[in-house]
Parts: structure tokens; C-alpha cells; sequence
């Protein structure tokens, strides 16, 4: 396995703040990866520190490179969506692809054209023109007209409708990703991305708190429906987190006996939404 | 990398559009004026006059200096504008992407920082003036065609009186070469710009002109000193550009005429004395100084 990004003991500190605290993971090649983790829990610092966009303590590579000192040579074979709202507002569509395409060697124009002509985007426009939806169906057409190795979105869909968001994925995964490229994202919307991911990582209070791929999720977490006596039972065995939904216990554990569990209730795998919630808590608790 | 800088600098030019807007705006304004004969002076009209009837003793050198002033009126107004353009332009050029969160996406793009920020410098330092001599010549070919008509209104031949290629070609390379090294002589004051425009997390025009006022005032206060007022005094207002040019020297009182050596504008520029004045060189340095930490800022400020 070839490892795209590795990172051992990376930490980030903003004065006496520990943003990222001795973090060390691997993201290996034709992985989609989703990292989640709640407001101010450091991903969009890991982010930046992947990217290049801010030193830190620690060994960070990212395809053979050292993001901070090598940014240049990375930004040809990554690409990034940080936020709907970043592309510049004065700038027309022609003028953008123009610009892209003199100054990036692995984007192609003429894709993005061909991306372009599929949506309602007019080239002439200017981008303060474009609704929310068509900037971020510009910026990812010009994404998925570059040859990148890594492509890291950061909340890509914030503040789109349901519409455009199930849109911008299905055209990430059709046109996009082919098993050779690899796919950092994070968002808040766990549940609509969680299908398309083949691995996940937690992230709280600068720390990973769940780095595992989707397969071997099940293997390791459970999540048990039940009530009454059988509750108790269950409790004993020291869940994660446990809520109440419609009246019935719910209990969600880690490395538990699953055949012991199965007399106690209705078992299942757990959501990555509500795993995310039992592992934060859990970590608050 | 030549086509990342030219990407670059053409970027700029799509964003900022004043660069060829304003100088275009006041072509169009003073050939308008001057078509509406608003623009061109009493004293040339006068003087012309009495060089269609033959009634006066203007000579060739008169006709030269008319004509030459005539047509360099504008020059100051475009060079004013430009000024206040490049002020401007340096301002916004790193502050505007970090306002409206740009930036980011700037720098998704393989292109280093000093890249960036280098191209924001050529900007100032020539596309600005080029815009800004490209106005200038167009609404003096303008202005000479207008002045043309009137003339031969008047009877007057245009051909001899105004179109002296001799004279246009001694004003277009004056204008060159003031174009060119005004720029480089108020560099510092460019870089100093740019790396504000980098730096100030709000209003930089006050963060810009602020310190100017305020340091040379403190210094005066508290080191009873007043280089830093006297070095930007200095820079503002002498550039060693010009040769030594007296009142004697342009006049001749004796004939009560033009001396005739200094009809010609190129005449009076010393390219020697400026390129050897130390004061260019030391200016320079400080612009790099200042463009430096401008790359600095932006490639090391976190914005978070």
C-alpha cells in the first residue's frame, strides 16, 4: 500500500491553544476518507497543515512532500474546495478557466467546458452573478478538470440545498473518482456522505478519537436496540453511549460480545452519525 | 513562469480595471474639452494666430515651446491620476482577496507567493504607467487632429505648423522616460504599499498614511530629529531626473526669446544623474525590503 498522506506527531498550537495534538494517521492511495469532528475540534487546522497552508510541529508528508516548504509542487497534484464562497466575485467564468489553465499543467479546459455545459453556468457570467449552487458547480467542474492525485473538500456543500448537495456528490463519484485518485472531505452533513466513504476518522479536541475504514466498522462497533430488564443487562456491559428513542434504550458499544448482546435486543450496525455522537460523548464524558 | 506571470498580470488587469479605465476616462474628458476648445490654451490660440497671419516674429523655436506646451498639458493631469491609481491599486492588490476570502482559493493554485506578489509590483511599477503613457499619446494625436482642423479653419497649414515629428518624437520619449522612472523613484513608497495592503487587517489606506504623518512627528518629538520628514520630502517632491535647468537658461533676456537649446524636453533630462543618484539605488532596496515582507506576510499569516 502507498501511503499519500503520512503523519506522525503532528501538533498545532495557537498560542497556548493545542489545535492539533500529536496527531499521526495515513491515508493510503483510492481512498475516499471522511473526517469529522465538531466545531473547533481541529479538522479545518489538519486541513490546512495537509495543505500547506500553515507549519507544524511534527513529520507531515503529503505525496512525498513536505506541504509547508514544498506548496508549490503539491498544489499541482492536489486540489481543494475549502468553502462554497471562495471563488473571487469580480472574476467572469471565461476569465477563471483562462487563468486556471495558463497556470495549472494538469487542468484541462476543455473538460471543464464540457462539465460546464451541463450545468445552467454561463461562461460570460461573473461569479457574483451565480447562485450558491452554480459557484459550487463551477468550482467543481474546474476540480474534476484537474488531474489531481489528491482532492480535499472542506464543507464543499455548506449552505446548498439538498438538491445541489446529492447533485455535487453523484457527480464527484461518477465523473471523478476512479480508484487511482483519493478524496479527503469533511462536512457536517455525516449522513449524506457516509455511503460513498470507505473510510473515516474522528476528530475532538485535536485529537483522533476513530481512524477505521467503513468494512471494519461493523466488525467493531455495535449498536443495540432494547428495554426493560434487558437494558440493564446491556448497561453492565459498559456501553459507548446509550439514548432514548420512542421509549426504547439505545446502546451503542465498541468490541462487545456480539452473541451475548443478540439475546438482548435488536442488533445493528451503527450509523456513522450516531457512532460520531456515542464516540464524542464518550470522550466527553 | 513567464506564463504564470503573465497570467498574473493579466488577472490584475481583469480585477482592477481602473488601470486602463481611468486613463481612458480622462483621454475621452480632455479630447472632448479639446473639441469643444475648452482645452487648449488662450496663449497658444493667440500665438497661432499670429503665426497663420505671419504678423508676429514667432520663429521656429516659439512654434516648438507652443507646441510642446500645447501638448504636454495633459501630461501632468494623466501623471496626477496615476499616482493616485498606483496608491490605490497597491492598497487593494493583497487586501482585497483576504476580504472576501479569495485568497484561499488563489492558493489552491500551484503558484508560489512571491509569484503572486511580484506580479502586483509589476503592475504598479510598468503596466500602470504603460496604460497611463498609451492615454496620454493617444490625446495628444487627438488634441494635435483637433488643433489641425481649427487651424485650417483658420487658413493655417497644420502640416507645417503642428505636425513636427521632431517635436512629438522629443515629447513621446520625455514622457517615456518620465514614465518609467517616476515609478522607480517612489518605489519605497510602492513597496511600503504593497506590504501594508498585505499587513492591515482593516481600512490600510489609514494604516498606510498614518505612519507616514505620525513616525517624522515623533521622531521630532522625541530625537529632536527630522530625517525620516526630510527623506520623504525629499522623495516626494525632487527627483533627480532633470538637469540643471534655470530660469536663464530657458529664457534668453537679452533677445527677450526662448533660449534654443531648451525647446526639447529630452534635452533637459539627465538619465546619467538619476541612474548615479544613490538615493534611486537606496529607494529601490527599500522597495525590496518592503515587497519581501509583504511575500513574507502573506505566505506565513494564518488567517484562522
Amino acid at each position: 500500500m502507498t501511503s499519500l498522506v503520512s503523519a506522525r506527531g503532528v501538533t498545532k498550537r495557537y498560542g497556548s491553544v493545542l489545535a492539533v495534538d500529536n496527531v499521526s494517521f495515513d491515508i493510503e492511495k483510492g481512498r475516499i476518507l471522511g473526517l469529522f469532528g465538531p466545531n473547533g475540534a481541529g479538522k479545518t487546522t489538519l486541513l490546512k497543515a495537509v495543505l500547506g497552508l500553515t507549519d507544524c510541529e511534527g513529520e507531515l508528508s503529503v505525496l512525498g512532500y513536505d506541504p509547508f516548504r514544498q506548496r508549490k509542487a503539491l498544489m499541482r497534484d492536489i486540489c481543494f474546495i475549502a468553502d462554497v464562497a471562495v471563488l473571487p466575485r469580480w472574476i467572469r467564468v471565461s476569465q477563471l478557466l483562462d487563468f486556471v489553465a495558463a497556470t495549472h499543467p494538469n487542468f484541462s479546459i476543455s473538460r471543464a467546458g464540457d462539465l460546464l455545459a451541463e450545468t445552467k453556468v454561463r461562461k460570460d457570467a461573473r461569479v457574483r452573478e451565480l447562485s450558491k449552487g452554480m459557484v459550487a458547480q463551477l468550482h467543481l467542474s474546474i476540480v474534476m478538470a484537474t488531474d489531481a492525485r489528491l482532492l480535499i473538500l472542506d464543507e464543499p456543500t455548506l449552505g446548498l440545498d439538498i438538491i445541489f448537495r446529492k447533485e455535487f456528490y453523484a457527480n464527484l463519484l461518477s465523473d471523478y473518482f476512479d480508484g487511482e485518485r483519493t478524496i479527503l472531505v469533511t462536512t457536517h452533513q455525516v449522513e449524506e456522505i457516509e455511503n460513498i466513504l470507505t473510510d473515516i476518522m474522528f476528530i475532538h479536541d485535536g485529537r483522533i478519537l476513530l481512524d477505521s475504514s467503513m468494512d471494519a466498522l461493523a466488525g467493531h462497533y455495535a449498536e443495540l436496540v432494547t428495554s426493560g430488564a434487558n437494558a440493564e443487562t446491556a448497561r453492565a456491559m459498559r456501553p459507548l453511549h446509550e439514548r432514548e428513542v420512542f421509549g426504547k434504550r439505545v446502546m451503542t458499544f465498541e468490541d462487545v460480545d456480539r452473541e451475548r448482546l443478540a439475546g438482548l435486543g435488536e442488533l445493528r450496525v451503527p450509523s456513522v452519525a450516531d457512532l460520531f455522537v456515542a464516540k464524542v460523548k464518550g470522550a466527553t464524558a | 513562469m513567464i506564463r504564470t506571470q503573465i497570467a498574473l498580470i493579466k488577472r490584475e488587469i481583469w480585477e482592477h480595471r481602473s488601470i486602463w479605465v481611468t486613463p481612458a476616462a480622462i483621454a475621452v474628458v480632455t479630447i472632448l474639452m479639446a473639441a469643444t476648445g475648452l482645452a487648449i490654451g488662450e496663449g497658444f490660440r493667440y500665438a497661432a494666430d499670429m503665426a497663420i497671419v505671419g504678423a508676429s516674429n514667432v520663429g521656429e523655436i516659439e512654434r516648438r515651446a507652443l507646441l510642446t506646451g500645447a501638448l504636454s498639458g495633459v501630461t501632468f493631469l494623466f501623471v496626477f491620476a496615476m499616482w493616485v491609481l498606483t496608491v490605490f491599486y497597491c492598497l487593494d492588490s493583497l487586501y482585497a482577496e483576504r476580504k472576501d476570502k479569495s485568497i484561499l482559493f488563489w492558493r489552491s493554485l500551484p503558484i508560489t507567493d512571491t509569484e503572486t506578489v511580484f506580479s502586483k509590483l509589476v503592475v504598479a511599477l510598468l503596466a500602470i504607467p504603460a496604460a497611463t503613457l498609451v492615454g496620454i499619446v493617444v490625446t495628444q494625436l487627438a488634441n494635435l487632429v483637433v488643433m489641425s482642423i481649427w487651424v485650417s479653419g483658420k487658413g493655417g497649414s497644420p502640416g507645417h505648423l503642428l505636425w513636427d515629428f521632431g517635436a512629438l518624437f522629443d515629447i513621446w520619449g520625455a514622457t517615456l522616460i518620465f514614465l518609467v522612472t517616476v515609478p522607480l523613484w517612489l518605489s519605497p513608497f510602492v513597496g511600503w504599499f504593497l506590504f501594508v495592503s498585505a499587513f492591515a487587517k482593516r481600512s490600510p489606506l489609514l494604516v498606510a498614511f498614518l505612519p507616514i504623518v505620525v513616525v517624522p512627528m515623533l521622531e521630532r518629538m522625541i530625537l529632536g530629529t527630522s530625517y525620516l520628514a526630510k527623506a520623504i520630502f525629499v522623495r516626494s517632491a525632487k527627483m533627480p531626473l532633470f538637469g540643471d535647468i534655470s530660469p536663464e537658461k530657458l529664457f534668453d533676456e537679452e533677445r527677450m526669446a526662448l533660449a534654443a537649446e531648451n525647446v526639447s524636453l529630452l534635452s533637459m533630462i539627465d538619465i546619467g544623474r538619476f541612474l548615479l543618484s544613490p538615493s534611486l539605488w537606496t529607494g529601490l532596496v527599500v522597495c525590496g525590503l518592503f515587497t519581501t515582507a509583504a511575500i513574507y506576510v502573506r505566505r506565513y499569516r494564518d488567517e484562522s
